[in-house]
């Protein structure tokens, strides 16, 4: 299995956000993570990611047990994410945020600048390159996240929320450039997701959360049937799909 | 046994003038998240409003006091509205280096305007007095000033815990856009907190002014104690700030007492220390 | 063997290379090279020699700054105490056994660099306003215990007995000998400078300095980015506080390892444009004739203060007008020059 999360928890000072969370991920699919507010997507993607340290349970990447590891440590072994509020280096032009991601693997200025260069072209963003992100709208700085997550060479990224705040136009757009880079980089993809059309469509295998535990899994059409998954959002359902 | 406790009670006088120094660097900071570099400016100007309203108008000192309070609140009121409240909207950073420009702005128009000797009140009723009591023996002036410091300590705190003023700053200090949607103006809020910080560190100075003398370069090494005061208590905590000015005014005497030439030394250790350690200090969030 | 040559090339490179700067900086900064280094012979009075010499040292010091304060934008209120470091190394070893000044300097470099080391994990647990006040805390305690310690000179200062100059071991010279030779160390710490601000260390840096959780999603390990630029900084400190040694010739707590050092130096710094190349510069070019001109002048008529004064008052205008100081203010008008043009 590519990464395997065994029996996840993680508390915080007596509140249970995530409660023995189990699955696992094979290297190419796109995996959807829905759920209700609240129940600890997020706190599970930190994680695996490493920004938070599991209470107990386990983490296996590629056959090594990477729980507990902080987040730069991961990171370079082949996670990428993006961030459900977008992380901007806010003095930094669009180019140089992607190029901080290339340093990641490569040493030289011009080697990272052209790396950069590649993949702000993979994700149609080679004009603004330098431009500033702030300066610039929402869905464009989640393209900017998106391409400087992909400057580090991910085998696996997690993309947190990356469709909220889009319009339907550019959630399209968003979903053709994560197609793209999934079949050219060979990725595979996590991603955690409010807006149901995005992420049903785009997604290969759901699996669901609430409360912290893990209540369903299978493909976008079983778990839209399941009678678990329809009590948990029953009161989220004027909430779906902003 | 004897000079033990008698530098453990100096101490705890001395720590309660350090706790009303720090009452305004933490109330300001629990209001508005902006640590007041200046405030041991304010103190300084507290202390020469002081030396000049005695040596001048011949005014007992101690009376000048509500005077020198308003001089002080004036000080922090004016201050937000011409500085601070531009700095808030940036980058902490730029906060960072404001309020030290208003430090030293405040400390060279001192220098400039009264000269860079150090002034000593000559005459007031509490000058040069001793009072003892069994086995203490204390100078009136610092007595009266810890006495007038935990005054205004229960003043202020009754203030900020009983009125509906205080309410409101205590909201704006947990959350100021909450607090503005409940129709409390924070920006007076802030200033008003201003306000408090400078009048307090005011008063401080001018009771200090009583035994201490007044040098424009005075305010930093006041301010560097009122920093680990503000941090032992707990950054935005009115009562930490009490409880660790008695610590630290006790440290001080009793570093000073064996260790005088770097008694400093331990004040500052023990903010490295308790921010590193312990950063909500005693009472903090 | 050929990787490691083609290395060494793009470092020389890096370093001697302004290409991608605007060309108006190049023609202004070459100018200001100019100026700098014909000053001597233009300008004969004492004192206006010992402005620039002052200037020079200002701005090296505010170049060392500029890597933790600005680039990493964590401000640090201490660095007079690195200064002190190196101004003490060099000052004992050479009073007491003789050392010439070449060897001092590194010895100078390994103290300031251990202390930091020492206590930059746990001060970088810290962010904002508590890491400035406890660098301003580690730095006050030096300055006690420098002052208190007998072995070091105490409060009395250790002077350096004058040797006839030119002398190279102990690096004794006229007005113009310092001159050049803060002018070398000037220009050895901005062409340092001019690598490192294309260097990766610099992206991974500013990365921090502007988002650190994204910093750690691209795998920089952030507290060991912030500990290694602090020990940059404290290095390129104590390297100002060796030549300050064998320049005054008398080094004593109470000036070198002063809390108001470290004030000017972050300040002058932001002033100027904290995070940029040009900003202590322009800082210390501020500061420094101001507080030598107008601040003498007037101090010897008996008001002191003046200089200060100004100086306070340009602080805060751009604390609340453009933090990003004078060369932020350059450059933002420069932006909007671009975008009208189209």
């Amino acid at each position: 299995m590519f990464l395997e999360v065994k029996n996840l928890y993680k508390e915080f000072g007596g509140v249970v956000a995530n409660a023995g969370v189990s699955f696992g991920l094979e290297k190419g699919e796109i995996i959807g993570l829905i759920g209700p507010n609240g129940a600890g997507k997020t706190t599970l993607f930190n994680c695996i990611a490493g920004y938070y340290k599991p209470t107990s349970g386990k983490v296996f990447f590629k056959d090594k047990d990477i729980t507990g590891w902080p987040a730069h440590r991961t990171s370079r072994a082949g996670i990428g994410r993006t961030f459900q509020i977008i992380r901007m280096m806010e003095r930094l032009t669009v180019e140089e945020n992607v190029m901080v991601g290339a340093f990641c693997r490569i040493s030289d200025r011009e080697g990272a600048r052209r790396n950069a260069q590649e993949i702000l072209e993979l994700v149609n963003l080679k004009e603004k390159a330098n431009a500033y992100p702030t300066e610039l709208p929402i869905a464009t700085q989640k393209r900017i996240e998106l391409a400087r997550a992909l400057a580090i060479e991910p085998e696996l990224l997690t993309l947190d929320e990356i469709a909220s705040g889009l319009n339907p136009l550019e959630t399209i757009q968003i979903i053709d450039v994560l197609r793209r880079i999934h079949k050219e980089k060979n990725l595979t993809l996590l991603l955690t997701e409010h807006v149901m059309e995005f992420i049903m469509r785009i997604s290969e295998r759901i699996i669901v959360m609430s409360a912290g535990r893990k209540i369903a899994e299978g493909s976008p059409e079983e778990v839209a049937r399941k009678e678990e998954v329809i009590k948990a959002y029953l009161g989220e359902k004027y909430a779906k799909g902003k | 046994m004897v000079l033990a406790a008698q530098i453990m009670a100096s101490g705890i006088l001395m720590g309660t003038i350090f706790g009303l120094i720090a009452l305004g660097l933490t109330l300001i900071f629990g209001v508005m998240n902006i640590i007041n570099f200046a405030h041991g400016e304010f103190l300084m100007i507290g202390m020469y409003s002081v030396f000049l309203i005695s040596t001048f108008l011949s005014i007992e000192p101690l009376l000048s006091l509500p005077l020198v309070a308003v001089v002080g609140f004036l000080l922090g009121i004016i201050s937000y509205y011409l500085l601070i409240r531009y700095l808030l909207r940036g980058p902490m950073i730029a906060q960072l280096f404001g309020t030290f420009g208003l430090m030293l702005f405040l400390r060279y128009l001192v220098m400039f305007i009264l000269g860079p000797s150090p002034r000593v009140i000559q005459e007031g009723v509490l000058i040069g007095k001793t009072v003892s009591f069994s086995w203490f023996t204390f100078d009136l002036s610092q007595l009266v000033a810890a006495g007038s410091s935990i005054l205004l300590f229960v003043l202020v705190s009754w203030m900020i815990e009983r009125t509906k003023l205080g309410r409101a700053l205590r909201a704006t200090s947990i959350d100021a856009e909450a607090a503005r949607y409940m129709g409390i103006d924070t920006e007076k809020m802030n200033a008003l907190a201003w306000g408090i910080g400078g009048a307090t560190a005011g008063i401080a100075g001018g009771l200090l002014v009583n035994f201490y003398y007044a040098t424009p370069t005075i305010g930093m090494l006041f301010v560097m104690i009122a920093f680990a005061t503000v941090a032992l208590g707990g950054f935005g905590s009115v009562k930490g700030a009490f409880a660790a000015g008695l610590v630290i005014g006790l440290i001080m005497m009793v570093a000073g007492h064996y260790l005088s030439q770097i008694k400093l030394a331990f004040v500052y250790l023990a903010y490295f220390l308790v921010v590193v350690l312990r950063p909500r200090g005693l009472f903090g969030w | 063997m050929v990787g490691e040559m083609k290395a060494v090339v793009r470092i020389l490179k890096d370093t001697f290379s302004f290409n991608d700067l605007p060309i108006s900086e190049r023609i202004a900064f070459a100018a200001f090279l100019v100026f700098v280094f014909f000053f001597p012979w233009i300008v004969h009075t004492a004192y206006a020699r010992a402005v620039m010499i002052r200037f020079l040292l200002f701005a090296m010091y505010g170049l060392g700054w500029n890597l933790i304060g600005g680039y990493g934008g964590q401000v640090d209120l201490g660095q007079a105490k690195n200064v002190g470091f190196g101004a003490f190394a060099t000052v004992l070893m050479i009073s007491w056994w003789g050392i010439p000044f070449w060897i001092t300097v590194p010895v100078g470099i390994i103290v300031a660099v251990a202390e930091s080391f020492a206590i930059a994990y746990p001060m970088f647990r810290l962010r904002g306003h508590y890491f400035a006040i406890a660098t301003l805390c580690v730095a006050l305690v030096w300055q006690q215990l420098f002052l208190f310690w007998d072995w070091t000179g105490g409060a009395r200062g250790v002077e350096l007995s004058i040797r006839s100059t030119p002398n190279f071991t102990y690096m004794q010279f006229g007005a113009m000998g310092y001159h050049y030779f803060i002018f070398a160390l000037f220009m050895a710490e901005f062409l340092f400078m001019n690598w490192f601000r294309k260097s990766k260390m610099s992206y991974e840096l500013q990365a921090v300095r502007d988002n650190e959780d994204a910093a750690a999603s691209l795998g920089i390990n952030v507290t060991w980015t912030k500990v290694k630029t602090y020990l940059i900084t404290a290095a390129m400190g104590a390297v100002g506080g060796s030549f300050y040694a064998v320049y005054h010739l008398y080094v004593d707590p109470r000036c070198v390892m002063q809390l108001d050092l470290s004030i000017l130096i972050a300040m002058t710094a932001m002033v100027g444009g904290a995070g940029s190349v040009w900003g202590p510069i322009i800082g210390a070019a501020m500061l420094i004739p101001l507080d030598m001109y107008l601040g003498a002048l007037l101090g010897g008529m008996g008001f002191y203060g003046i200089d200060f004064i100004i100086y306070a008052l340009i602080i805060m205008v751009i604390a609340a007008r453009e933090p990003r100081g004078i060369w932020g203010i350059i450059e933002r008008a420069r932006r909007r020059g671009h975008v009208l043009r189209g």
